[in-house]
């Protein structure tokens, strides 16, 4: 028998379950957050035939989180440090590159985006920072929302970022800030750095969409070399398990709505 | 905290638990036309394993081929690691290749018709893995590669998900053949039930990406009986034909996969044993007078393969390597993708013959060799 289990259903089933305890976070300072404005797109993954995925408003960090800044996390959370967490949050490779607990050492520039870190880990920090993990649509979403002038000039960027998942060397991360690449609410970064961790990164479509030779076939209804880079994307995502690390997976933090009383649409 | 710490521990089981319901239930092993069906339920871990990728007796480096040295069956028990390595494919032309043991094509498996493979791979793309270290044992091709490192492999990581996907094996392909991530490893068995020359390759999507980027390699089964003609050859080689789809990146002097000439089969390097010089440089040698036997596999990813010898004629040709797809007298062999032959032919005379796709573009794109031939032995 197959089980289907709905991620988005669980979560509120255990939110309501458990909605009587309220959990105080002192939010941090914030580095620059951005929102994306609702909207919609196509995704690669099943969708009713002529309706794109919707996405509500949201907010998300203009940046990938640095090493400096999950070194600030885990000196007010210990429990989270490498020499501390338990297996069952994040296989071996936690943080491996690192000097020592709170240092990320000489070799591990402290602008780089943090790399070798669980679903886990990310969750924990993005709580700690007032916002949670983006889900796979927003992230996709606010990644995807960039201006092209031409279908020429879409195809090349998605040919370049092909290129780019098959060439990039993970031993060293470029710095936060880097690519040149941002979509036009400002976000950097999403494409050329790094992977990034999505709340719902393993979606709950059965055998629909199993990892073997013909899944990208079966991603491409739109038929695009677009697409095809999307596909990478999503397939990607779905072999991770939530324990997984390595040195090419960070994340960013997204926020709900409203974020507090002094927002205005815009960056912070 | 506590509290969403337990909702993620919660979800993350659950998660686990809806993964693992997809897979069917394992049928136990059973007997049919002499052939042995039902592996147990592959398992996929995590270990603590630095030691060598490629462990196996029977695992060598291409063109050779580790002779069969036992009676009757055995049971291997096998490991070949996926990892990234920095390769020259042709000269000037290097890349960070996706492979399977550190080489394009990956390492020869040889084992016998009946024989029962234990398999073990660990995705190590996550780490930088040193295969030509002197000493480092665990096979014939570990020592090897050490030897002569023709593509100049260097350590590279480029974490992605890959699995392994042997077509000598008869299994169900969602347990065996699955997907592990970055610091994940998968044990399953399959039996040789055919004899063949066979094409392995990451199964992964894109598969197209994952081949073309260098998973892929050989295992031969030889047929439990033999072939008639075994007794009359001289010698044994592996020949692989593939192709590359390079292209000059932009922030390094590294190549990297062009999608456009992959989608439209356009390959930029057609080789032979994944160098495009290498069996110029490092010919196959025998002698006038010999009878040379060459697994052949076109292991594509996209195209098919003519494969001649220039200078001899096929005495016999077993398709896909099985001994009663017997054919006698051929020039020249049609293979697709995934196609492959066990090729015989008499060396007529002292003197050079070309191995060579006689689909003339691609042979002119790298797809040729060399057999140097001494004189004839009395």
């Amino acid at each position: 028998m197959r089980i289907r289990i709905n991620i988005n259903q669980v979560r509120s089933f255990l939110a309501v379950a458990l909605g009587f305890i309220v959990v105080c976070t002192t939010v941090q300072a914030q580095p620059a957050r951005i929102m994306i404005p609702q909207g919609s797109f196509h995704s690669v993954l099943p969708e009713v035939v002529g309706e794109p995925v919707g996405v509500d408003s949201f907010y998300i960090d203009q940046f990938p989180v640095t090493n400096d800044q999950f070194a600030e996390f885990l000196k007010e959370n210990p429990r989270w440090r490498r020499s501390q967490i338990p297996t069952i949050y994040a296989n071996n490779g936690y943080l491996k590159h690192w000097e020592s607990d709170l240092i990320p050492g000489q070799n591990v520039e402290p602008n780089r985006p943090v790399t070798h870190i669980s679903w886990f880990a990310a969750n924990a920090y993005s709580e700690w920072n007032g916002g949670r993990l983006p889900t796979v649509k927003e992230w996709e979403f606010a990644a995807q929302a960039m201006d092209f002038n031409s279908k020429a000039e879409e195809d090349q960027f998605s040919y370049d970022l092909i290129g780019w998942y098959s060439s990039v060397n993970a031993i060293k991360p470029q710095e936060v800030g880097s690519t040149g690449i941002e979509n036009k609410y400002g976000v950097k970064d999403m494409f050329g750095l790094i992977m990034e961790w999505a709340e719902d990164f393993k979606p709950p479509i059965g055998t629909d969409i199993s990892l073997d030779c013909g899944t990208i076939g079966r991603m491409q209804e739109n038929n695009s070399i677009y697409s095809y880079a999307q596909s990478l994307r999503y397939v990607t995502r779905m072999s991770f398990s939530a324990s997984s690390t390595t040195g090419l997976l960070g994340f960013r933090v997204a926020y709900d709505l409203p974020v507090s009383n002094h927002l205005k649409s815009g960056s912070l | 905290m506590l509290v969403k710490q337990i909702i993620n521990t919660l979800l993350a089981s659950l998660l686990v638990f809806g993964v693992s319901q997809q897979i069917m239930a394992q049928t136990s092993e059973y007997e049919m036309d002499g052939m042995i069906f039902g592996m147990p339920e592959a398992e996929v871990f995590i270990e603590d394993y630095d030691g060598p990728p490629v462990v196996g007796e029977y695992f060598t480096q291409l063109p050779t081929l580790k002779p069969l040295d036992y009676e009757g069956n055995k049971h291997h028990e096998v490991r070949l690691d996926a990892m990234v390595q920095e390769i020259e494919v042709a000269n000037g032309v290097r890349y960070r290749a996706w492979t399977f043991g550190g080489t394009v094509p990956g390492p020869t498996l040889h084992v016998k018709e009946g024989d029962r493979i234990t398999f073990t791979m660990k995705n190590r793309s996550n780490e930088e893995v040193m295969i030509t270290e002197p000493g480092k044992g665990g096979s014939p091709f570990m020592d090897q590669v050490a030897e002569n490192n023709y593509m100049d492999a260097k350590p590279g990581v480029m974490p992605m998900p890959h699995s392994m996907d042997f077509h000598s094996g008869t299994v169900a392909k969602d347990d065996k053949w699955r997907t592990i991530s970055p610091g994940e490893s998968i044990k399953f068995d399959w039996i040789a039930n055919y004899p063949g020359t066979y094409i392995y390759h990451c199964g992964t999507p894109s598969v197209l990406m994952h081949t073309a980027m260098g998973q892929h390699g050989v295992v031969v089964v030889s047929p439990k009986d033999g072939f008639p003609t075994d007794d009359k050859v001289d010698k044994e080689f592996v020949v692989v034909q593939s192709e590359y789809y390079l292209s000059k990146g932009s922030r390094d002097d590294l190549y990297r996969y062009d999608f456009e000439a992959a989608q439209t089969k356009q390959p930029s390097h057609v080789t032979f044993n994944g160098h495009q010089t290498i069996l110029h440089d490092q010919p196959l040698e025998a002698n006038a007078g010999e009878r040379v036997r060459i697994h052949f596999s076109n292991n594509g990813p996209s195209l098919t393969s003519s494969f001649h010898v220039i200078g001899a004629i096929f005495d016999r040709v077993y398709y896909e390597g099985h001994p009663l797809n017997e054919m006698h007298g051929m020039q020249t062999v049609l293979l697709g993708a995934s196609n492959s032959a066990v090729v015989e032919f008499i060396v007529p005379e002292e003197g050079s013959y070309i191995l060579i796709d006689h689909e003339f573009a691609d042979a002119e794109k790298g797809a040729t060799g060399t057999l140097k031939a001494g004189p004839r032995k009395e």
